[in-house]
């Protein structure tokens, strides 16, 4: 059987996590080549909608960077990113899928390593959680 | 209240005194030491040896088996008991790694140990549990008159991360006179090193260091020193017949566990037996204050 | 549909050795909307340029991918490189295959694989993207500086002489910084005051200069161009226009405080002026000491006012102005030398820091530039100074060098050596960094003339011994341990930044290193600018600086202001939000959201975007519940494609 490689949507922020996984490349950090990145200005550009579109695709994970607390370009986007990530994984949990699958993550300019880290246990949380289940309904009851 | 209690090997030889004062004076604060069963070597400052495995198994087997007798902590009087159980406890603490490496050797234990037991000096506990404020209340027998220098050595303070207090300025023994009534003076070279081990192969690097350490002292007006280490005290005190022979102006100055001036001041009185572990005589200074 | 050109960059070896640039170049040539495909060794080189442009002719692309580096690095080059060929600059995506793909893998069919799809990534947005242009907003041809040392007097000078108007705002009562209690300065040994005070008066009558003391500021609004900053002022309680300068009113005060510019070696009353030279030369009263706040009022300096210029009911002002562009100057303080207990500061007299050296040296000094230590007047025999007092030591204090260090404490052993010549200095090193011109002569001077003695090594404790001061070392070249017996002992502490400074940069929003010094936008190419568009940096709050160089930035800056100034406005990313008219129903959840103010409803009960207000976070979008907001090429649209692909 061929091994299950998880395919994860990452959402990073222009200034901080998007810098960091730059970080990661100059300091030549390996991870696995799973995520494939999403660039937006700040991470609150993110819509629940995208990240419940990207589920319903087949993503098996969503991933999201964003600026630290306190140091948002754009003075509290992460606040609010945060606040629509929590009630996001409350509701993921209903719709029977993993919260884990939606990971939130404040990744700075200066922590390509912390990216690195972050990219390798997130892979491998997700590869631990197997494929997401189809959220289609009609497909299901086939 | 009940305190589980390490001992180590000198307290029950040489320093037996230390054990004693330190029991007789906690029992007057509602302490009673009670000491755990079946404990081994500390392994003493070997463990310090970085990367040495087997060294740190002695520790880890006390440890462990401080954990199968439900003790939570373990409380030591002795310095070198303390920074060595210490920096093993360290050593496995969060490294699943290293937790695994040393349980390995203890499968004649029958029980792995999960680095749950908590590590403490007597000072730190009279310090933050049972409070200084309270040990002043207790006091009977003021140590009044009496100038003490307290002496730290390196155990207690270094590595910084062990340390006890401020690893450069500590003032936690200093604090402990001032509550019992003696007067504390701070002198230059309470951190400075005994000489340790070289007593042994190098007899005339401790006995410079001791005199280089007691002279500090006794230029700022100490009468006494107090120290929390077997080693530290017997460098200090036992070398000094050797110091007055090289140093002809040099006074003997007698070298106490900081526990016996604590069993003098809250009224255990002096113990002759303890006299006997000293070389310097300890009790003219506290005939002198009138103490004893 | 739209023509889109894909070139892939091998990067010399960079890209091609973890990504297949032939495969991939191959396999997606047949991709919708891919016109044109084609790699090349080195995009960003000329030649690499003029492939894409020609490309751009021949096959008549209107629109470009480039998978490369990140876009942090060339996304500008690339765009400059299209609009030369007529497409506009925001047709152009970046796929960055290299810091986040070739860089982070290193298995080659993986790092292919990824790389498709960051290019059909780029592709599909691409294929998505408008053309815009950027958006212009009117420029308030006024500057603001935030600190009144050295750097922010040169700044503002050089502002002004521009032409423009500057307004500097400074917390302590004058303006002068630290470089006021300077005695002398390195290499040369000119005498700091005499240097200083001309460029203090000349601000001080500049007409294009509004000088703000005892003033902070409070709040920051707006953006490049058209700032709206509130600066909070603390009265003075002394009416300047009134004051004579006869100083009775110093005299009548009974207060007693220790001298900031003397940096408590000698006394001053609780109204006072900082110093003789001190621009505006006025009296301030200080309301934490003065009695005159209290319950029973002293009153004593009102009493002996006689041209009553002396108000205690005066408030804190408030003023909001406008500005195009801000320079932070605001400098360094020197670490506490109380987190050093071995070395004794504040325990004993004799041990002093830096500026406590520079002023005993000073001729306006406590000792009126006579070499006498503070404990019992006497003049010192033998003077420690000690280097790297909390620098480079990453454990217990500072990582970093503070980079004057090994200078000023050589010019104090030199000038001490000048004033006693039977006196011995001794200066513990970890390093002597002199790099700086002259600045190793002038070390060597030291060694050879002065008969200054160095020794490699750290200091472990000090103590009073009589009244010496005891100072045990390492020499690390010999290996032994070395005892001074000093009168005196000078530390050299690390520099860091200013107190409150870290409150402000705070309030301003702008980036700082791990140390607090503010970071400059790009550490090699960008120093003079922070990456918060419309801030620029000088001085010593930006890192460790000398004299020098902290004026050539301050002039760097100044210059990079003059620039901006130049504009009739300034333009910025027009990647903002939009919304549609048609499906937005007024709802205003977006207006709540947007941290600029920059959504409104108008007279539609439309809740329209102030483009210039607007800084592009998305976050009203993403808030929007019937997708009438939008971001322009950024749009739902795009990111549901891209992740599409992501996935197949």
């Amino acid at each position: 059987m061929r091994k299950f490689e998880p395919k994860i949507v990452c959402f990073l922020c222009k200034w901080c996590t998007y810098a960091g996984a730059d970080l990661a490349g100059t300091s030549r950090l390996q991870y696995p080549p799973n995520g494939v990145v999403i660039k937006t200005l700040c991470s609150s550009r993110i819509d629940p909608e995208h990240i419940l579109y990207a589920f319903q695709q087949g993503s098996d994970g969503v991933f999201i960077g964003g600026c630290h607390p306190g140091d948002c370009h754009y003075q509290s986007g992460n606040y609010k990113t945060k606040r629509r990530v929590l009630l996001l994984q409350n509701m993921l949990k209903q719709l029977g899928l993993d919260s884990k699958r939606l990971r939130l993550e404040w990744i700075s300019a200066s922590e390509g390593n912390k990216f690195a880290a972050a990219m390798k246990e997130f892979t491998e949380t997700i590869r631990n959680l197997g494929p997401i289940p189809k959220l289609d309904k009609e497909e299901n009851n086939q | 209240m009940k305190l589980p209690y390490y001992p180590g090997c000198t307290l029950k030889a040489n320093a037996k005194h230390f054990e004693d004062s330190a029991q007789k004076a906690l029992e007057k604060l509602d302490y009673q030491l009670e000491e755990m069963k079946d404990w081994v070597c500390c392994g003493t400052v070997f463990s310090m040896t970085s990367d040495d495995l087997m060294l740190q198994l002695s520790s880890i087997r006390n440890l462990l088996r401080a954990e199968k007798q439900d003790l939570k902590e373990l409380v030591t009087l002795c310095s070198m008991c303390y920074n060595t159980l210490k920096q093993s406890k360290d050593f496995v603490e969060g490294d699943l790694d290293n937790l695994e490496k040393v349980n390995n050797f203890m499968y004649m234990e029958e029980a792995e140990y999960k680095g749950q037991v908590e590590i403490y000096h007597l000072l730190t506990l009279l310090r933050d549990r049972i409070k200084f404020e309270t040990v002043k209340a207790e006091v009977t027998n003021p140590l009044k008159g009496l100038k003490v220098g307290a002496y730290y050595g390196c155990l207690l303070v270094r590595p910084q991360k062990f340390a006890i207090d401020d690893f450069e300025a500590p003032t936690i023994m200093e604090d402990l006179v001032e509550s019992l009534g003696a007067e504390a003076i701070d002198f230059q070279f309470k951190l400075e090193c005994c000489g340790a081990y070289q007593t042994i192969t190098k007899k005339n690097i401790s006995v410079k260091r001791a005199y280089e350490i007691l002279d500090s002292a006794q230029r700022v007006g100490c009468d006494a020193i107090i120290t929390s280490c077997p080693l530290c005290a017997y460098n200090l005190d036992f070398l000094q017949k050797e110091i007055e022979k090289e140093y002809v102006d040099f006074q003997t100055i007698p070298i106490f566990y900081f526990t016996e001036l604590m069993a003098v001041a809250l009224g255990v009185g002096w113990n002759g037996e303890w006299t006997k572990k000293h070389d310097v005589d300890p009790e003219p200074i506290l005939i002198e204050k009138n103490l004893i | 549909m739209k023509r889109i050109g894909v070139f892939i960059c091998h990067c010399g070896v960079n890209i091609a050795d973890t990504v297949d640039v032939e495969l991939l170049t191959e396999k997606l040539a047949d991709y919708p909307g891919i016109a044109h495909i084609e790699n090349y060794m080195f995009m960003c080189s000329d030649p690499g340029q003029n492939l894409i442009k020609d490309a751009v002719k021949t096959h008549k692309l209107d629109s470009v991918v480039v998978a490369a580096c990140s876009p942090t690095l060339h996304e500008s080059t690339f765009q400059n490189a299209i609009a030369e060929v007529d497409v506009n600059k925001y047709q152009l995506e970046i796929g960055n295959i290299r810091e986040q793909c070739s860089w982070v893998h290193s298995n080659k069919e993986e790092g292919t694989r990824k790389a498709e799809l960051i290019i059909k990534t780029a592709v599909e947005k691409a294929k998505l993207n408008q053309s815009l242009d950027p958006v212009s907003a009117p420029l308030t041809k006024r500057v603001l500086i935030i600190g009144g040392g050295i750097a922010g007097i040169q700044a503002a000078l050089d502002i002004a002489d521009g032409g423009y108007e500057v307004v500097l705002v400074e917390k302590k009562p004058s303006i002068g910084g630290h470089m006021i209690q300077l005695s002398e300065t390195f290499p040369t040994l000119d005498c700091s005051q005499c240097i200083l005070t001309p460029k203090m008066v000349q601000l001080g009558k500049h007409k294009n200069i509004k000088l703000y003391v005892n003033s902070e500021v409070e709040a920051i609004g707006g953006f490049m161009g058209n700032f709206k900053v509130t600066i909070k002022r603390q009265p003075q309680y002394v009416d300047p226009d009134k004051c004579t300068l006869c100083d009775d009113c110093t005299v009548a005060c009974p207060v007693v405080v220790p001298s900031e510019y003397d940096e408590g070696l000698t006394y001053r009353k609780a109204i006072y002026v900082p110093f003789p030279q001190a621009i505006p030369a006025s009296y301030t009263i200080d309301t934490e000491n003065c009695l005159g706040f209290e319950p029973i009022a002293c009153g004593e300096c009102k009493k002996a006012c006689l041209a009553e210029a002396i108000d205690y009911d005066k408030k804190e002002e408030i003023f909001i102005e406008d500005f195009g562009a801000v320079i932070l100057a605001t400098g360094f303080d020197l670490y506490p030398v109380e987190n050093i207990p071995e070395y004794g500061y504040g325990k004993y007299l004799d041990v002093l820091n830096g500026l406590q050296f520079e002023r005993i040296l000073s001729a306006t000094g406590p000792t009126g530039g006579k070499m006498l230590r503070p404990s019992d007047g006497k003049v010192p025999k033998e003077i420690v100074f000690i280097q790297c007092s909390g620098s480079r030591d990453p454990e217990r204090h500072k990582p970093y060098c503070s980079k004057i260090c090994c200078m000023y404490t050589l010019k104090h052993a030199k000038l001490y050596k000048h004033k006693v010549h039977d006196g011995q200095p001794y200066i513990f090193y970890i390093d002597i960094r002199s790099g700086g011109k002259r600045y190793e002569e002038f070390i060597q001077e030291g060694v050879s003339e002065d008969g200054i003695v160095y020794i490699r090594g750290k200091v472990a404790k000090i103590y009073k011994e009589g009244d010496k001061m005891i100072v045990h070392g390492m020499d690390t070249l010999t290996g032994h341990k070395v005892k001074i017996k000093a009168d005196m002992v000078v530390l050299a502490q690390s520099i860091v930044p200013s107190e409150g400074s870290g409150k402000l940069f705070k309030t301003l929003k702008l980036g700082t290193d791990s140390n607090g010094f503010m970071s400059e936008a790009h550490p090699k190419l960008r120093p003079l600018e922070s990456l918060q568009s419309g801030f620029y940096l000088a001085g010593a709050g930006q890192g460790p600086k000398d004299i020098p160089d902290a004026v050539s930035q301050a002039s760097g800056a100044a210059a990079k202001v003059l620039a901006l100034m130049s504009n009739d406005e300034v333009q910025h990313e027009p990647i903002i939000a939009t919304v549609d008219e048609n499906k937005c129903s007024g709802c205003s959840v977006c207006i709540g959201t947007c941290p600029y103010g920059a959504r409104e409803l108008n007279e539609d009960r439309i809740a329209a975007v102030n483009d210039i207000l607007c800084e592009g976070c998305g976050a009203c979008i993403s808030a929007c519940p019937s997708g009438a907001s939008q971001q322009k090429n950024l749009t739902d649209d795009q990111i549901m494609k891209m992740i599409n692909v992501i996935i197949n």
